[in-house]
């Protein structure tokens, strides 16, 4: 391939104009554990498989999905260590926005932000593009949002998105079942038949997770007893 | 483009770079301006569910009130406030630089924040800067170990004690305290004497003034008693306005238009050129 010559170095454009690091920055993102968010008429679920590599781990110290402010929350797909350097990152801007003009910060602004970090790694020296990529989902005066970012630094605002391993059947279930006057409870059912579809083994409160924001503009991750009863109600 | 214009003052820490000019103003007679002070009473006591914390509400700028409801009581966590006496620009700096640190500690901790924790924050940032920032605080708040109240001095040293007060009212308000406090007061009785003392401030301090403020910290709940009391209300305004009788009276009622008086002058020559 002659783009291969072109694939070691991040800030080399190749041939055909791609940064190559960039897609495969998107292969690991690929590679990762499914996650997926649905915007509702009146809040926004956000949902990921919790596979973990042995039955020895503890589950309840993994936390996948993240708070960012108290109305904004975020799940991701790849590498769970540039995660959490982006959460802290993504945290600490929030904050600084809050003490200069005591306020909130909008969602927009937060993802653009965060953006901005991602894209600072594909055109800077000696570093390599972050192998994540961020469902932000959060409820301002703009009403529920949920935002894509990638590991290029671009953003989208999407209804329903879907990300990592399943990706394509996860996209095309959520076509079909996404209505625009969806509510936050359909919402939910909804992001668990889709995790579902591609679950290998036995899908319970302990290996998924599910984080939510209403019109309490409260994100809140569920607990797994309550991730139980959706479950109940699902079947 | 000049190095001088793109060398930043380096990172922390004061400039000291106009001291010497200020020197020479000072010598030849040119006053620095006066900055806004809390005169300031606060006080805190722990009492038998948590914290109770009080302050009056006058900022002073020298001699002149320049404030009659300012709100001492400052925001560090939902378990924890701070009371702020000296330079209210640094108070209300300090507290929200460390109310910041401690809700990005909140998140990567994901548990309620410690009372030491602010404790230290504000000690080490203070003492970093020698005394510079004149900030005398009363903190206090309720977290999992119990109950705490902390007074911190401007230069960076700190107390543990049950019942506390700062500011230029703080004998007025100590000799209550010390007089009246015991262990295990109830809720109501520890608001009396916290706005005694508050009262005692006020009334015989002058840097001290207008009303009290009080907050009520206990485990898993505050309240924030904004002007609980207010011992000096305004009395002079009245609200029927002030009427001025007319002194004059009216004998006579009557027009005379004044008599145009027009001369007209013969013309001359006319106006030429």
């Amino acid at each position: 391939m002659g783009d291969s010559q072109y694939s070691f170095s991040l800030t080399t454009f190749s041939p055909s104009g791609k940064l190559v690091q960039i897609e495969h920055a998107l292969t690991a993102v690929g590679s990762g554990q499914t996650s997926l968010g649905i915007k509702a008429k009146d809040g926004v679920v956000i949902a990921t498989e919790k596979k973990l590599p042995s039955i020895l781990v503890d589950e309840t110290s993994v936390q996948k999905i993240q708070c960012l402010t108290p109305n904004i929350g975020v799940v991701y797909s790849g590498m769970g260590p540039d995660f959490r350097v982006l959460v802290r990152k993504s945290r600490k801007q929030a904050e600084q926005y809050h003490k200069l003009y005591k306020e909130p910060i909008p969602v927009t602004q937060l993802v653009r932000e965060t953006a901005a970090v991602m894209q600072e790694f594909t055109q800077s020296g000696g570093v390599r593009p972050f192998g994540v990529s961020l469902l932000v989902a959060g409820f301002d005066d703009n009403g529920p949002q949920l935002y894509q970012v990638d590991p290029s630094g671009s953003y989208f605002s999407w209804k329903a998105s879907a990300m990592g391993k399943n990706v394509s059947n996860a996209k095309t279930f959520l076509e079909k079942r996404y209505t625009d006057d969806m509510e936050l409870e359909d919402a939910v059912h909804t992001a668990i038949l889709t995790l579902k579809e591609g679950f290998e083994g036995q899908i319970s409160g302990k290996n998924i997770e599910i984080g939510i924001i209403g019109t309490d503009k409260k994100f809140r991750v569920l607990t797994p007893a309550e991730i139980d009863d959706y479950l109940a109600e699902v079947e | 483009m000049s190095k001088e214009m793109v060398d930043l003052p380096p990172k922390g820490g004061f400039s000291f770079d106009l001291c010497r000019r200020n020197d020479m103003l000072a010598k030849k007679g040119a006053k620095p301006p006066s900055f806004r002070k809390t005169g300031t009473t606060i006080v805190g006591l722990i009492f038998q569910d948590g914290v109770i914390l009080g302050a009056d509400t006058r900022a002073t700028e020298g001699p002149i009130v320049c404030d009659k409801n300012c709100e001492k009581i400052h925001y560090m966590a939902p378990n924890i406030y701070c009371c702020g006496a000296g330079t209210a620009a640094d108070t209300e700096a300090v507290t929200d630089m460390v109310s910041s640190q401690l809700q990005l500690h909140r998140y990567h901790t994901g548990r309620e924040s410690r009372v030491v924790t602010a404790l230290t924050l504000l000690k080490r940032h203070l003492f970093n800067y020698q005394g510079h920032v004149q900030a005398a605080l009363v903190l206090g708040g309720v977290d999992f170990t119990g109950p705490h109240l902390h007074t911190i001095y401007p230069h960076g040293s700190t107390d543990t004690l049950p019942f506390a007060t700062m500011g230029s009212g703080s004998l007025a308000a100590m000799s209550v305290f010390e007089s009246k406090f015991r262990e295990g007061l109830t809720r109501d009785e520890g608001i009396q004497l916290v706005a005694e003392a508050i009262c005692s401030g006020i009334f015989n301090d002058l840097g001290s003034g207008s009303n009290v403020d009080i907050c009520v910290i206990t485990k898993g709940h505050k309240e924030y008693l904004r002007n609980h009391l207010l011992p000096n209300p305004r009395t002079y305004v009245s609200e029927k306005g002030y009427p001025f009788p007319k002194k004059t009276e009216v004998l006579l009622t009557k027009i005379t238009p004044l008599k145009q008086k027009v001369e007209i002058i013969e013309a001359g020559d006319a106006m030429e050129e």
